[in-house]
Formats: C-alpha cells, sequence, structure tokens
C-alpha cells in the first residue's frame, strides 16, 4: 500500500460515486452530453446512407452510425454490447456489405421498375404498420416493465463482461459451442460457392519432387550453360567456349543447329576468330 | 481496494449427463470429423470414406440412443448442460425418427448409379452455362461437402428438438438451416433453377430467424429468461403487461411455422422443393418437417400450454390456411415435385392440428399422434421422392406429369410402389398415412377441435383427387413415344425406397408398437 | 457536475476547431499550382492500378471468401472477449470449453488452408 501509484489509484478510486449509485437510473451530465453528440451523428449518418448516390458511400455513412452506436452502448454501461457493435458489425459486417457491392459493382443501380404493381405501396404500408405494432408495443412494455438486476449485475462479479462470460460459459455452454458448428458450415459454404479449386489441373509439383526427380533421371543435374552472348558477340547462337577453347555442344540451341550453317557462318566466324577484323571504322558503323 | 483485488471465486461447472447427450455428441462431433476429413483426404478417396463415417455415424448414433432408451433413466426425462437439452420421451422419439429418416436420405444423396458421379455437381463455384461447367458436366466427382453438410444439418435439427432454452433453440435452427441453404444449390443438372432455390430459400429463412429471434427477445423481456419453464412460470399467474408475451409468441411462431412449411408461410416450398437435388428434398421434406414440429410441439406444451386459450385461436385459424392452401393449390401443379410440396404444406396443416391438440386439464393428446403422423410421414415422403429420381430422360429427372403418363407400362414396380405411397399420402385405409391421421384427428377431437376436424377431412378429399390424378395418368394413358425413362436403382436408392415403403406398410397394419412408444411419455416441464 | 468533463468537451471543441480551420484557410492561404501527380489518388507511391473497365468496377467473386473468413475469426474474437474477462473465476472448465471452440474453428481452417482457399492466386 505504500507504493504512491496504488494510493493515488485507490484515491481516485474513493472518489468516485458508489458503484450502486453509478448505474441506478439517472442521466448524468456526461451521458447526456455524449448522447446530445453522438445522436445528432447517427441520424445524419443514417440520413446519409438513404440520400448518398454511391452504394459505396451509403455503406460508409452506415460506418458513422455504427460507430456512434457503439460508443453510445458504451456509455449505458453495456461495454460488452459497444465493443461488439464496432469489431463485429462496423469491421466484419460492414467490410462484407463493402465486398459484396464491389462484387455487383460499384456503379451497377436497382432496377426500379415494380414487378408486382403496387409492390411498393404495399410494402411501405405493412412495413409502416409493424414498425408502429412494435414501436407501440415495445413503448408500452418499457414503461410498465421495470427493469430488474441491471445494477447488480453492472457491478459484480467483475462488472457486465465479466457476468457476460460466466452466463456464456455456464449456462449457455451448448449455445456457444454449437455457434462453432455454424461458424464451421459457413466456412464450408464461403469455400463452396465461391472458391475453385485445382483439382481438375494437375497438382503443382514441390521444389523437392523437382530435385529428386532430375537426380533419379541421372542426366545432367545442374543447369545447361547459357549460349557466349556479350561475350564476344550479341547473337544467341553464339556457343560458349569450354576452359581449353572448345564449343560446348550443350549450349547450342537445337533450333539453330538444325538452322542452315551457311546463314550462322558469320557468327561462327566471328567467334572462332577467323572472321574479319573490326577495324578503325567499325565504330562509326558504316561498314556493310 | 476491494475493486482491484476482488477474489476471484470459482464457478460451479454445470453438470453433464454425457449418456443422455451421447446420440448428439456423436453426430456434431463426426460432422467435424468429416470436416476434418473432407480436408485432408486425396480427392477419389472422399466419397467413399465420408459416406463410411456418415452411416457409422447414424448407426452410433442410433445405438447410443437406444442404449441410454433401454437403461436405466429417470421417467420424466432430464436437464442437462445447465438446462439446455432436455432428453425426455418426446426427444428419445424425435432423434430416432430424425436419425432413421437421415439413414434414408443419406443413402438416396450418395447414390452414383441413377445419375453418374450423384445428384451433386462437381465443383459448385464454376458458374453454370460456361465453358468450365460444360467440361465438369461430363466428370463424375462430386462436392463431397454435402455429407458433413448433412451431419452439421442432422445435429441441428437433434438439438432443435431438445432444446429447452430458447437460446439454443435459435442457434440450433441456424444450424439446421445453413447447411440446408447451401445443399439446395448444388444440383448438378438445371444448376441456375437449384441456385435460385438456394437464394429464395436463404433469404425468406434469414428473414424468418429474424422473426423468431425478435420473438425470443420480447419473451426474454416478459419472463425475465428464455428457458421454456421459466416462460411458463412467468405467465401462469402474473400481473404482467401480456402485450411483450403475445408479441413475442407471435413472432417466434412465425419463424417456427417458417421451418415447418406451414401455409401462409410455405411461400418458399414449392420452389425450393423443385430446384433442389432431389436427395436433398427427400431430406428437407422429412427430417426438417420433425424437427420444426419437434420443435413447436415442445414450445407450445412446455412454454404456452397454460395461455392456450389467447392462441389457439390464430393458429386454428392458420392450420385451416395451411390446409386449403395446400390441398387447392396441389390441385393446379404440373409438376410432381411441387405437387409434393403443396401436399407438404396440406400436412403440415393437419400435423398443425395436432400440435394445438391441448386439453383444458393440461393434458396433451395430440404430442403422440403428432410424433407418429411425422414418422410415417417422413418414411413415405423419402421413398417418394426416391422414386421422382429415377424416372428420367435426358435431361435429368422427368417430373412434368405429362412424362409421367403410362408409367405404369413401362415399369410396372415403380408405377405400384408410387401408387402405395401416394396412397399413403392420401390417407387411405392399410397405409401409416392413414393411422396417422387417424390419432391426429381422434386427439383433436378429444381436445375439443372437432370443427377443425371436418375441415380437415374435407381437405383430405381435395387432397385425394390430385394424387388419384397421378396415379389414373400413369395407369390409364398411353405412355408419349418420346417419354422418360424409368432407371434401375443400385442399391443405395432401392434401400432407401424399400425402406421408406416397408415402414408405410408396416405401420399403416400394426402400429401399436410404434404409437406406445410414442405414448410414453410428455415433454420435460 | 460538469466538472470532469469540462476539459474533455474543450479538447473536443480545440480539435474540431484545429482540423475545421485547417481544411477551410488551406486553399486560400497556400500557393495553388495543381498539376496531374497532385491531384492523383496517392497509393504509396505507386502509380494508382485503375479499376476494372468490364462491368463497372466489379470485383471477382473469390475476395469474398476472405471477407467471409474474416468475419468467422472475428466472431471467435468476440467470444474470447468475455471469456479473457471471466477466466480466472471460470478455471480449467472454462479452458476445456473455449479450447474445444477453438479447436472446431481450427477444423475450419485447416479445412480451408488444405483446399488452397489462403494461396494468393
Amino acid at each position: 500500500m505504500s507504493l504512491p501509484a496504488v494510493d493515488v489509484l485507490s484515491q481516485f478510486l474513493a472518489q468516485q460515486p458508489e458503484p450502486v449509485q453509478r448505474v441506478v437510473d439517472t442521466v448524468t451530465t456526461g451521458e447526456a452530453i455524449a448522447f446530445w453528440v453522438l445522436g445528432p451523428l447517427a441520424l445524419a449518418g443514417a440520413l446519409g446512407m438513404l440520400f448518398a448516390r454511391n452504394a459505396v458511400h451509403s455503406a460508409l455513412w452506415l460506418v458513422v452510425t455504427m460507430l456512434s452506436l457503439g460508443v453510445l452502448y458504451m456509455i449505458q454501461q453495456a461495454p460488452f454490447l459497444g465493443f461488439v457493435q464496432i469489431i463485429v458489425y462496423t469491421g466484419a459486417i460492414m467490410m462484407l456489405f463493402l465486398f459484396v457491392l464491389m462484387m455487383v459493382g460499384r456503379d451497377s443501380s436497382d432496377s426500379v421498375v415494380e414487378v408486382i404493381r403496387g409492390q411498393r405501396l404495399a410494402a411501405a404500408l405493412l412495413g409502416i404498420g409493424f414498425a408502429v405494432l412494435m414501436v407501440g408495443s415495445v413503448g408500452r412494455a418499457l414503461t410498465s416493465v421495470q427493469s430488474k438486476g441491471l445494477a447488480e449485475a453492472n457491478t459484480t462479479n467483475g462488472g457486465n463482461v465479466g457476468n457476460i462470460g460466466t452466463k456464456l460459459f455456464t449456462d449457455y455452454l451448448f449455445a456457444f459451442e454449437l455457434t462453432s458448428a455454424l461458424l464451421i458450415t459457413a466456412a464450408l459454404g464461403a469455400m463452396i460457392l465461391a472458391f475453385v479449386g485445382r483439382d481438375g489441373k494437375p497438382a503443382r509439383k514441390t521444389q523437392k519432387e523437382l530435385v529428386e526427380e532430375r537426380f533419379q533421371e541421372g542426366k545432367r543435374v545442374g543447369s545447361i550453360p547459357g549460349p557466349g552472348v556479350f561475350a564476344t558477340a550479341n547473337s544467341v547462337a553464339t556457343p560458349a567456349l569450354l576452359p581449353d577453347g572448345s564449343v560446348s555442344e550443350e549450349s547450342l540451341f537445337e533450333v539453330i543447329e538444325a538452322t542452315d550453317s551457311s546463314t550462322l557462318s558469320d557468327d561462327l566466324a566471328e567467334v572462332a576468330g577467323t572472321g574479319h577484323q573490326p577495324d578503325s571504322h567499325a565504330l562509326k558503323g558504316s561498314e556493310s | 481496494m476491494n475493486l482491484l483485488v476482488a477474489q476471484a471465486q470459482q464457478i460451479e461447472a454445470p453438470q453433464i449427463d454425457y449418456g443422455a447427450i451421447a446420440p448428439l455428441l456423436v453426430v456434431l462431433g463426426a460432422a467435424c470429423m468429416s470436416v476434418l476429413l473432407e480436408a485432408l483426404l486425396p480427392k477419389h478417396q472422399r466419397w467413399a470414406v465420408q459416406l463410411v463415417l456418415t452411416l457409422g455415424t447414424l448407426v452410433g448414433a442410433t445405438g447410443a440412443l437406444i442404449f441410454y432408451a433401454t437403461s436405466e433413466r429417470p421417467a420424466q426425462g432430464v436437464a442437462t448442460l445447465a438446462g439446455a437439452i432436455a432428453v425426455d420421451s418426446p426427444s428419445l422419439f424425435l432423434w430416432a425418427t430424425l436419425l432413421v429418416l437421415a439413414f434414408g436420405s443419406v443413402l438416396l444423396i450418395a447414390d452414383r448409379s441413377v445419375e453418374p458421379g450423384g445428384a451433386f455437381v462437381a465443383q459448385a463455384a464454376i458458374r453454370p452455362g460456361t465453358i468450365q461447367d460444360r467440361a465438369q458436366a461430363t466428370k463424375t466427382g462430386m462436392q463431397t461437402e454435402v455429407f458433413p453438410l448433412t451431419l452439421f444439418a442432422l445435429g441441428g435439427m437433434m438439438t432443435f428438438v431438445a432444446s429447452n432454452d430458447l437460446l439454443t433453440m435459435f442457434v440450433a435452427l441456424e444450424v439446421l438451416s445453413l447447411p440446408l441453404y447451401l445443399m439446395c444449390g448444388l444440383a448438378r443438372r438445371r444448376r441456375l433453377l437449384s441456385q435460385e432455390a438456394a437464394v429464395k430459400y436463404f433469404l425468406l429463412g434469414a428473414f424468418a430467424s429474424a422473426f423468431f429471434l425478435y420473438g425470443v427477445a420480447l419473451l426474454y423481456g416478459y419472463a425475465g429468461s428464455v428457458k421454456l419453464s421459466a416462460i411458463a412460470t412467468a405467465a401462469a399467474g402474473t400481473d404482467r403487461s401480456d402485450t411483450l408475451l403475445f408479441a413475442g409468441f407471435g413472432l417466434l411462431v412465425v419463424g417456427l411455422l417458417f421451418k415447418a412449411a406451414v401455409g401462409p408461410f410455405h411461400s418458399w416450398t414449392p420452389d425450393v422443393y423443385q430446384g433442389a437435388p432431389t436427395p436433398v428434398t427427400a431430406f428437407m421434406a422429412a427430417c426438417t418437417k420433425v424437427a420444426a414440429f419437434g420443435g413447436i410441439l415442445r414450445v407450445l406444451t412446455v412454454a404456452f400450454e397454460n395461455t392456450q386459450w389467447e392462441w389457439r385461436g390464430v393458429l386454428y385459424g392458420v392450420a385451416v390456411v395451411s390446409m386449403v392452401i395446400g390441398a387447392v393449390l396441389g390441385l393446379t401443379q404440373t409438376d410432381v415435385k411441387r405437387m409434393i410440396a403443396y401436399s407438404s404444406v396440406a400436412h403440415a396443416g393437419f400435423l398443425l392440428i395436432g400440435s394445438i391438440a391441448l386439453t383444458p386439464e393440461g393434458t396433451a393428446p395430440g404430442v403422440s399422434a403428432t410424433l407418429f403422423y411425422l414418422l410415417a410421414y417422413g418414411f413415405t415422403t423419402i421413398a417418394a421422392f426416391g422414386i421422382v429420381s429415377l424416372v428420367r430422360n435426358s435431361d435429368g429427372e422427368a417430373t412434368h406429369l405429362s412424362q409421367w403418363a403410362g408409367l405404369a407400362k413401362r415399369s410396372p414396380i415403380v408405377a405400384g410402389v408410387f401408387t402405395f405411397l401416394l396412397l399413403a399420402l392420401a390417407g387411405i385405409p392399410l397405409t401409416s398415412g392413414f393411422i396417422g391421421k387417424f390419432v391426429v384427428f381422434s386427439a383433436a377431437i378429444e381436445a375439443g377441435l372437432a370443427p377443425l376436424v371436418v375441415i380437415a377431412l374435407v381437405a383430405s378429399a381435395v387432397a385425394a383427387f390430385f394424387y388419384l390424378r397421378v396415379i389414373v395418368l400413369m395407369y390409364f394413358s398411353e405412355p408419349a413415344p418420346d417419354g422418360p425413362t424409368v432407371t434401375v436403382p443400385g442399391a443405395f436408392t432401392t434401400i432407401a425406397i424399400t425402406l421408406g415403403a416397408v415402414v408405410t406398410l408396416v405401420l399403416g397394419l400394426w402400429p401399436t408398437f410404434v404409437l406406445d412408444w410414442a405414448g410414453t411419455g410428455t415433454f420435460l416441464s | 457536475m460538469l466538472d470532469p468533463y469540462l476539459p474533455l468537451v474543450l479538447m473536443f471543441a480545440l480539435a474540431g476547431a484545429f482540423a475545421l480551420f485547417s481544411v477551410t484557410a488551406a486553399p486560400y492561404i497556400g500557393p495553388r499550382r495543381y498539376n496531374k501527380a497532385k491531384l492523383d489518388a496517392y497509393e504509396c507511391g505507386i502509380e494508382p492500378s485503375p479499376q476494372p473497365v468490364v462491368g463497372g468496377g466489379r470485383m471477382p467473386v473469390a475476395y469474398y471468401l476472405t471477407a467471409m473468413l474474416f468475419i468467422l475469426f472475428d466472431i471467435e474474437m468476440v467470444f474470447l472477449y468475455p471469456f479473457a474477462v471471466a477466466a480466472d473465476k471460470l478455471g480449467l472448465f472454462g479452458l476445456v470449453e473455449i479450447v474445444l471452440f477453438v479447436a472446431t474453428l481450427g477444423f475450419a481452417y485447416v479445412y480451408v488452408w488444405r483446399r488452397g482457399g489462403l494461396d494468393w492466386n
């Protein structure tokens, strides 16, 4: 306890309101300010999403909304929900949205022709009706139902996240483990539907297999000598010379060997040193 | 300071009754192994190894189930895994039903004799109609991922019928649905139709899941728990606002009815049944129906039994709508698969009658009747789709009804078996379909649903007409000269069809044994 | 009541004002000499690669696999977070559970890897 840092920390903690008081149903000033900053931002993001002409811009507007909501959740003492909102929705789901948009084509637009007549009107009416029904029932329930055990859940046993952890790994352990089955299926599905394997083509040989094959053949193990290009002439027909000055047969191209020797005689003569020697005018290129 | 050095108290680990959930663990574990095999095995070995693993799993899980069911166990059942899974008599019956029906379906799925290479495409990621697609059409490989997907779906179904809280139920619903969405899109022939079916099923299924989840959320708000028994306790004698309860119930039931393909939530059924590869259609029609109604039965009897007077009228109406839609629209169909799809919608209506047959005294005579009906209907359907896969022309299956004209002259055996199965679907005596309808209707009368039974009888009569139409077509029409041929099936399809037809007959003649078993116990509450 | 938040609010306001000021003022006080290189999008010093012309900038479906796999392991992380917070209380039992979960996802990973889903072609 004598460490100054711990002292400062414990004093800081002592100044904080009691945990139970912190979670009671009051809105602190900070919370109010954060709400009035983040609320309009979220709304602006949502409106931007609706009115942006470009689909990618729409998606990015949605990110603004989701991030604002994530921070709002954290302020409302639901840190887990906030982090999940940011990690899963803003991270993963939005990325999926963007991938899908890119796949469909950034510039493609919806057909605005109604396939079924009156569909849009009916959909709008039913949608609004559903929204009214849900908001009405939930709203009524919110006024007549008291939250129970929230303060306790957020303060004891490591708080919000810790309690979710213990619940998840004891009461809901089977649902949790079953989620992994869901994720495996998702991986299988993505592979089946989006990945064309190499099954049809012969498998590419590995380096090891190639080396073993080469040694088993028992022929030349190293690489074939290249032609004598640039040694004395700049033709690929120029053979490489062995240390004793003789021509290395391996460096000759079969194609060139097969061509009429008279077409190559100049090159051969040049390598053998029997051709005409460059004279002082050679650099000017006036000869031949 | 106590915040910083809070003592870590160890939490008690929940008790797990491994014996009770062994069948479930075997299926899910084997599904994971199957994925691993899919990753590690070379292409040419996959089909054989996966088939052996899948069939072995089904046999092993059934063995574990029989072992547990015959051993010393609590009569009212046990809730294990912190109360998430309830292993009671209906659970065990449904598990056994699912495993045996899955066995038949897997035989159809694995068959490679009717269509060279099987009913599944070699590489689903190749776009239909391209040069590569035409090249792969001649190959005989198949996407062997179908086997792990089937096992995952089965595991999801088994969890679904046994889940004792709504959260587990939701995850199970997704685990059973996701593989089915995928499998629908893997047909070897008519790939665009198949992919369209998959997309349609996926979109509507996702919609239904959202309804279900919203319902769960509202019910949690109402009861403060997602456990079925806690919802029942909360609903019995409380002054809480009922709004959340009934809004939640409505949304939850929409999700469930969608999976069970009960009209008016059936709109996906005909397209998906038609587009999906026929073995997958058989699997869906039989096993998904069992799973969905297993879930509906448990939710209605355990969680909402004491509010039945509020919701009974609604589901009454839904059952009527479903029977009418199935029977009337079935009449107008010209495609065999679509016809069976509408027939399944009508059957879903009959099953729903059994599900809502609860008496005011708190007994549920409909439960054992519905369980029997599910088993009987599942076997008949698998065999019927097995037959559908046999009638083929150069384009694949010939499902248009006009192509079935005079089939009895080409293949009397296939036409005879199909006639028998159609009679079972219509509910003619000496078939399991008759017994099923009989027990469901008598349970409904016991529960005071006599008017509904009258409507159901009329609907059965109308539906019988379109089954008879096919029979007349097969026997009393001249076959077209360029009509389809009837493929001689290999061992797998033969076994699947024989199994379905024999069970249909046996349950029609001696139903007592299974009826007794279905009625041994009630849901754990 | 407002005390602890006042510096925060002030800082936000200052930061916002500075950003707004810099962006609006830059075109007025800075020299205006534009050329093509300045107006181009900056892509780590390389020439920006043009979008595929065919099909209005569509990407091949294979990229979708990457997105899907990312989500998979993202979800895994979401579950690791509450586990990590509650790990001391859960003890060995919790550890077994999470290892089982991660191992199961490992199967999916092995599958994708062996099939070549992670290869970049």
